[in-house]
């Protein structure tokens, strides 16, 4: 019996059963694609964390303990590629003499390297100028000795002799925050920035010239064990995290407490692993709205074949079937949308994955991609089940055929409405979103002292209830409008339905609540494509001002220390594709005994070459501030931190120690604190100055540039940069932005959110044809008898037609108003409460109108394509319709 | 004789068949008659047995497979283009959105006269038959022989010369089938329309002035 039910259904109601199919099938696809994409990102997350350390543990020899002891301890621990000792002295100070002028530092770092280290850890050490072994020094270090390579520098060690060394290389340590890090010691106790002055020394001649130091006091010479792991990580950062500390804990008590495990791994994973949460929050966001939609779609579908079920069901009834066959039916009705549905979702997945990864399971492992494959499918069968045998369930109460006649429409209004559920959500949703902006939006949280980090999902709340509310109270004004606006629908669709518009609007008022169940699917569907693409936009637009942010410019060419080319250098840097050249001054300063970096900006012209955002400062807009630095040119934007630690006014003096190249010696400059910088292009992320070109070259007597901002427009970073690197050779370095982009921000910026993005505008764009067409196409197909009435008595084809047209134009437009009121307030609200994925927080939203507008072309067309269709089936020979009855 | 003016619709070996092949059923064979203006004719005959088939082809609903249907009085013109024919289905005919005023009056509206003239015409036609109080309801909101008499009053609206109505009573109680028979008659009077009524019931037959027989497709005449 339940074949040959199924088989009628396959038969006759093709089309609704098609429709509910496509419904899951589109929910199981957005579901298994995000998935798969999220365990894939998460795994990249590891991978990116893991290559990105280039020590991964920094095991402290105690004092007391054998150095020997522990190094062999830890050469034969399990998972370790390498593990070479380094020892670390303190120096009083470095000096040199160049040129007959001498230089002094303050106190530094002197290390002792032993041989093949950079070989066993290649990301420790970048060699910028000269010889990458023998003696190096710290670039810093280079510039404030004035020295290069092949100059003598002396370094003072305690209870030892002046020690003169020759200097083989300048160098960079791109580490240098964990590399001098206080191992053991907690977050505040770590020293805020790393030694200005390091030399690094060959393990040989490090023992010969600390031998002094360590006879009078052995404690003044430390020694690590800088280790290379290899052992296999989980994928996902979070376990990949909980297996690495547990073998530094591990290792740390083998040595019976000789060694303390400085666990530079751990802590990137760390970090990647509260990104993990961010990008499944993302998921959460972006992805469960696109499925909670294709459900409800489904449920639409099924609804609008709810009266001729109930019907058949009580006929089913009446003709003597027990309740458990009729369910049995229902059931057999329901796994065959949810089977279908779900294979037919997998395969679309799977086809998603290789086009926008070229891989069907998006990356991700065959174990977790069948995870989720299975997931998704098990979600499909549960929409399947609650739309189609959920219904079927409830109507067993009405038993009757009469009732079933009559359930179809209830006068009164819905309980969510008459309690006003729509404004309470809307309120909570406000309150919600309010507190977390009391908390600064802090999704993901990693409590001090705790191992597991988590995500604050009541902040989610705020969105979901946004969404929920805005969707209800859409239906309360559509359901009010097309009840009361009865003359303004009339002007509306006379243009389309001529002489009949009064009945067309009488019809809509009719039928208001189920045409305006279809306004708030179009309109929620249209919400997520806006509010997603907004989102996914400002996310690649803040992506793009980070990656400006840390390059420079388009491109930039950065001068190597010391280098002495003014600004008319820049001329012989423009090529084809450079629209300007802007010349940015890079120094160091003291203010006290605090060494930072000081740029000499053009205050007129630096903000056409680089992207300057208000966000970057505070006090004034980066316009004003400019304005500001180009009238005053002693004006000095300082940092957060400097004013704090100054107590600056605005106004006030700031002496700043800078080097007269007259002189060759500090002299103390006068500035005026006039506003604070947060961030610039090529700044650190700490504490740095910025300050007028014109004025610093007076003072110093140096119109030297530290680096030229070369603006191409956007296009054609990588074609200029290429061309440039030919043309300047080993003489300066040049970077642009693309290189940039991939190689900085979190690992959460760097996973491939462009595929993420292809896949959601796809499904959003899938939801929003689907849910203008389906519905429509459905309510077209329960008024078939309306149609058919309309034309034998005596109404042309085309008056039919302007009757659906004119619903087809009422329903899109209020549904196309709703989804743009509601993907503002959603992606304003999406964009808040995400801040903590956006480096640096937008100052704007950025819509993308073309993706946009492809969005409404696409609803419109569908909608125009289903009701065209619609009036078409009118054709059929209408006396036929009637005798359905 | 009188002239051929008089002659609302003439069918001449009138057949219709439904489906092809070894799945066509023939619902009327070659059937020939003439409606003249004002007759009262009844159509009986079994389920099944075409009546309804026939009514559509005289109301120019359906198109004879063979044989022509013609309308010698012609079609409605520019003074009142409402159709010269009103039917009255056998089934459920009132649209479920729109109130009974706005149904009644749909017809006039369908054929471009003004909103307020066919609003006043349908009420017109409501009051004729004693249910103006019905106007504003819904469909739904209607008893089976309440329906059954809008749809007599949405012809009446029309103003046809010529009413056709399929089984008005097979869904009613006699008594009620009784009342609906009345109005028709009643409302046929009014207008000066021609009448044919199918049923499968002789006292409803019984009323009408002209009894036809359908039996099997064929359609046989009473003297
Ligand atoms: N659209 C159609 N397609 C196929 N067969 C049809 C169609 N319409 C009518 N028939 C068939 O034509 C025959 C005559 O049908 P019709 O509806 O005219 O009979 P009827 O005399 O009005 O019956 P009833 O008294 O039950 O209303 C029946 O056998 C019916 O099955
Ligand atoms: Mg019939």
């Amino acid at each position: 019996m339940i074949a040959t039910w199924v088989g009628g259904l396959l038969r006759w109601r093709t089309g609704r059963l098609a429709a509910c199919v496509i419904g899951v099938a589109l929910a199981v696809a957005l579901a298994a694609s995000l998935g798969s994409f999220l365990t894939a990102s998460k795994s990249t997350m590891t991978e990116r964390a893991t290559r990105s350390v280039a020590v991964d543990w920094q095991v402290q020899v105690q004092p007391g303990a054998d150095p020997g002891a522990v190094l062999a301890l830890v050469r034969t621990t399990a998972g370790v590629r390498g593990a070479l000792p380094v020892t670390f002295a303190r120096s009083t100070g470095f000096r040199a003499t160049v040129g007959g002028s001498t230089q002094s530092t303050g106190a530094g770092v002197v290390l002792g390297l032993p041989d093949g280290y950079q070989a066993t850890f290649p990301g420790a050490i970048r060699p910028l100028t000269g010889a990458g072994s023998g003696v190096l020094i710290a670039q810093q270090t280079a510039a404030n000795l004035h020295v290069a390579p092949g100059d003598e520098v002396t370094l003072a060690l305690p209870g030892a002799l002046p020690a003169p060394v020759r200097v083989a290389g300048v160098v960079d340590l791109p580490q240098a925050d964990s590399l001098f890090q206080q191992v053991g010691a907690p977050k505040q106790a770590q020293p805020s920035a790393p030694p200005d002055n390091v030399v690094l020394l060959p393990a040989a001649l490090f023992d010969t010239l600390t031998a002094p130091t360590r006879a009078t006091d052995p404690a003044a010479v430390t020694t690590q064990i800088h280790v290379a792991r290899n052992a296999h990580l989980p994928a996902d950062p979070a376990s990949a995290f909980t297996a690495v500390v547990g073998a530094a804990h591990n290792l740390e008590a083998r040595t019976s407490g000789g060694a303390v495990v400085g666990d530079n791994l751990g802590a990137a994973l760390d970090g990647a692993r509260s990104d993990a949460l961010y990008a499944q929050v993302l998921f959460l966001f972006l992805g469960l709205p696109g499925a909670i939609l294709a459900a409800l779609l489904t449920a639409s579908v099924a609804g609008a074949g709810a009266d001729r079920r109930r019907r058949e069901q009580a006929l089913l009834r009446t003709r003597g079937l027990r309740a458990r066959q009729v369910v049995a039916l229902a059931g057999a009705e329901a796994a065959v949308v949810g089977v279908a549905g779900g294979l037919l979702g997998l395969g679309v997945a799977a086809l998603v994955g290789q086009l926008a990864f070229g891989q069907a399971s998006f990356g991700a492992g065959v174990g977790s991609a069948t995870t989720w494959s299975l997931v998704a499918f098990g979600g499909g069968l549960l929409i399947a089940g609650s739309a189609v045998l959920v219904p079927a369930l409830r109507d067993l109460r009405t038993a009757t055929v009469a009732q079933a006649g009559r359930a179809a429409s209830s006068a009164h209004a819905p309980w969510w409405s008459r309690i006003g559920l729509d404004f309470i959500l809307l309120a909570i949703s406000l309150l919600v979103f309010r507190a977390s902006g009391a908390n600064r939006y802090s999704l993901v949280l990693a409590p001090e002292g705790v191992a597991a980090i988590s995500v604050s999902y009541w902040a989610l709340l705020g969105p979901v209830l946004l969404w929920l509310g805005g969707a209800l109270l859409l239906q309360r004004l559509a359901v009010l409008f097309l009840g009361h606006g009865r003359a303004v629908l009339t002007r509306l669709v006379r243009p389309l339905a001529g002489n009949l518009a009064s009945t067309a609007s009488a019809t809509m008022a009719r039928r208001r609540r189920p045409l305006a169940r279809s306004m708030v699917l179009l309109a929620l569907a249209v919400s997520f494509a806006a509010s997603t693409s907004t989102f996914n936009a400002t996310y690649r637009q803040q992506a793009e001002v980070d990656a400006r942010l840390t390059n420079g410019a388009d491109v930039t060419v950065t001068q190597p220390p010391g280098a002495r080319a003014g600004p008319d250098a820049g001329r012989a840097l423009t090529t084809a594709g450079v629209r300007r050249v802007e010349p940015l001054q890079h120094r160091f300063a003291y203010v006290g005994s605090d060494l930072q970096d000081l740029y000499g900006v053009r205050p007129a012209t630096i903000g056409a070459a680089t992207s300057l955002q208000d966000a970057y400062f505070s006090g004034g807009s980066s316009k004003a501030l400019m304005a500001t630095l180009a009238s005053r040119p002693d004006s000095l934007l300082v940092s957060n931190e400097t004013v704090q630690d100054f107590r600056l006014n605005l106004g006030d003096t700031v002496n700043l120690r800078l080097r007269d190249e007259r002189t060759r010696d500090l002299r103390t400059v006068p500035f005026h604190y006039a506003g604070i910088v947060k961030e610039f292009p090529t700044a650190p992320k700490d504490s740095f100055f910025v300050a007028n070109a014109d004025y610093i070259t007076k003072v110093t007597g140096s119109d030297a540039v530290g680096a030229f901002l070369i603006d191409t427009g956007g296009t054609r970073q990588h074609a200029v940069a290429d061309e440039l690197r030919r043309r300047l050779g080993t003489t300066a370095t040049v970077t642009d932005l693309t290189q940039t982009r991939s190689a900085v921000g979190s690992s959460l910026t760097s996973v491939d959110l462009a595929g993420l993005t292809r896949i959601e505008l796809g499904f959003a764009l899938a939801l929003a044809a689907g849910s203008a067409g389906i519905v429509l196409a459905l309510g077209l197909a329960e008024r078939r008898r309306t149609f058919a009435i309309t034309l034998v008595l005596g109404g042309t084809a085309r008056q039919v037609r302007g009757l659906v047209l004119g619903e087809a134009a009422v329903v899109t437009l209020g549904g196309l108003a709703g989804g743009a009121a509601l993907g503002w307030a959603l992606s304003e609200m999406l964009v808040k409460v995400l801040t903590g994925v956006f480096d640096p927080p937008p100052a704007g939203l950025a819509v993308p109108w073309a993706y946009l507008a492809a969005t409404t072309l696409t609803a419109v067309a569908a909608i125009t394509a289903a009701a065209i269709n619609g009036a078409r089936h009118a054709h059929r020979p209408p006396i036929e319709e009637l005798r359905d009855g | 004789m009188s002239s051929t003016c008089d002659v609302l619709v003439d069918c001449r070996d009138a057949a219709r068949t439904f489906g092809r092949g070894a799945n066509a059923v023939v619902a009327v064979h070659g059937s020939s008659c003439r409606v003249r203006a004002g007759k009262r004719i009844s159509i009986i005959g079994p389920s099944g047995s075409g009546k309804s088939t026939l009514l559509h082809l005289m109301a120019g609903l359906e198109r004879p497979t063979t044989g022509t249907v013609t309308w010698p009085a012609g079609e409605g013109d520019d003074a009142d283009p409402t159709p010269r024919i009103g039917v009255v289905f056998q089934g459920p005919s009132l649209i479920p959105a729109l109130d009974v005023g706005e149904n009644t009056g749909l017809p006039l509206v369908l054929a471009g006269l003004p909103e307020e003239v066919a609003r006043g015409r349908a009420l017109a036609a409501l009051e004729l038959l004693g249910i103006a109080d019905l106007a504003a309801r819904l469909p739904e909101e209607l008893s089976g022989g309440q329906s059954q008499r809008i749809a007599v009053a949405r012809v009446l609206a029309q103003r046809p010369r010529l009413v056709l109505a399929d089984e008005p009573t097979g869904q009613l109680d006699r008594a009620t089938g009784g009342q609906v028979i009345d109005v028709l008659l009643a409302a046929a009077a009014e207008i000066g329309a021609a009448l044919v009524v199918t049923t499968h019931d002789p006292t409803v037959a019984r009323r009408l002035d002209t009894r036809w027989r359908m039996h099997d497709g064929r359609l046989e005449m009473e003297a």
